[in-house]
Formats: structure tokens, sequence, C-alpha cells
């Protein structure tokens, strides 16, 4: 898995590319709970570039978005991959996010 | 031994859930299940894999996760199995998965009910002296084979 964290004037942009699983998850936990109070508006995780993700990645956005609310920021899934929106879907928390395509 | 099966004991490192991913993917494409329903199954024995590393292992990565794979006309079967701390059984009961309320989403504790939701049977019993097992069975239906007709 690669992290790659972008800060720009309104949003902090944290794209995602290969597998969030138990292993590599932790890394992006520490990145996003970093980056939500930095953020001047909100953060915005681009998940186009994931090729597989598990409960550990879907626990790991959950509690970005949780993070964000408490800290008054957006959160947002940007261009998320079909197996990401699959997991999403299979563990009925697809309608929690905002997603959108870019 | 049948025909398709397959038997992996891994460490319990999880930097070894993307081989078992791999190995199963091709393992499943061999026993030929569609890929819609192959990346579920894959899904779902990460989760209990992931489980038997995380929980009932608490971290440590020289002890064995065994799993054991089989395939016949009716079922395509999968056991996952560990030599670690039971985990508590109301863990591995099942509830269903429902669309929360945006408030009360909570991180963690999704694994065991993903495994429920794409298995048709699942069953969790104890090890032989101690640790866990979970035994998941997927049927062989038309809409789940790449060779079907419907």
């Amino acid at each position: 898995m690669k992290i790659e964290t972008t800060v720009t004037a309104d949003e902090t942009i944290i794209a995602v590319e290969g597998d969030i699983d138990l292993y590599s998850s932790p890394e992006l936990r520490t990145a996003v709970l970093k980056a939500v109070p930095r953020a001047t508006t909100g953060v915005g995780v681009h998940l186009g570039g994931v090729t597989y993700m598990d409960s550990s990645g879907v626990a790991t956005l959950v509690e970005g978005l949780r993070s964000a609310k408490e800290n008054g920021k957006t959160f947002s899934l940007v261009a998320p991959s079909t197996s990401v929106m699959k997991v999403l879907e299979l563990a009925r928390l697809d309608s929690i996010f905002e997603v959108r395509s870019g | 031994m049948q025909a398709d099966d397959l038997c992996l004991r891994v460490s319990s490192d999880p930097r070894l859930l993307a081989v078992i991913r791999g190995v199963i993917q091709v393992w499943l494409e061999v026993c030929g299940l569609l890929e819609d329903r192959r990346h579920e199954v894959v899904l779902a024995i990460d989760e209990a894999c992931s489980n038997a590393m995380r929980h009932a292992y608490k971290g440590r990565t020289d002890e064995p996760v065994d799993l054991v794979l089989s395939a016949s006309e009716e079922w395509v079967e999968i056991t996952v199995s560990d030599q670690g701390t039971p985990c508590p059984r109301e863990c591995s009961e099942y509830r269903p998965l429902v669309a929360p309320a945006p408030d009360e989403v909570v991180p963690g504790g999704l694994g065991v009910r993903l495994i429920h939701e794409v298995f048709d049977e699942v069953r969790f019993c104890p090890g032989t002296r101690s640790g866990n097992c979970v035994t998941m069975r997927l049927r062989r239906t038309a809409k789940n084979e790449v060779d079907s007709e419907d």
C-alpha cells in the first residue's frame, strides 16, 4: 500500500494505492487521524487505486468519519474503486459516506 | 484427499495475508467460481485469518494459521483454524448486517458479520485442544459458477 497526502488551501487529499488489510491499515489510520484535525475544511480519501480493502480498512474510514464530525470537518471518499465499493455495500455502510467521483 | 483439495499452513504474520488472498483467488478460479463471488469469498477468508492473527494470537506473528479448502459438486468449503486464545462465543454469533444511522456507526466488529453475509453456512467450533476453528460453506448454485447456463 502507498499513501500520499496533499494539503491544499481547502482540502487535504489522502491518496491510497494497493491493498488495505490488517497489515497496512494501521498506516492509513495514522495518516487519516493526523490529517483530519489539521485540515482546513476537511479530508478526501482518494481510493481509486485501491485493489483490495477488508474490514480493517472499513473501520479506518469509519474512524476518520467520526473524527471529522468531532472536529467539524468534512470527510469524503474520492473515486472509490469497485472493490472498495463492494466491501462498503456488503457491510451496508456505503450510504454513510459522502462519495464523489473525482 | 479429493481432487480439488488444498491445505495451507501460514504463520500468523499479517504481511502474509496478501499471499493467502492470492492463493485462494487462484484456487477459486480453478474451482470455477464466478469473479464476483471470488472477491467476496477471498474477503471472508481474509477476515477469518485476520481474526486469528489479531484476536487469537494477539498480534504474535510466529504462530500457525491453518486453512483447508475443499470443493465437492455441491459445496465449496473452507476451514480456518488457529491454536490461540479461544474467542468469546458472542464474538462468533450471527448478527445481521443492517445499515446503521450515521451517528451509530462504530469501527470494528465487522469481520465475522461479513463472513456470515458471504457464506451459506458458517460454523464456529472450538479447536482440538485450544484455539478456534471456523468452517465456511458456499453452495454451488448456478449463480456462483462460471459455466452457468442461467
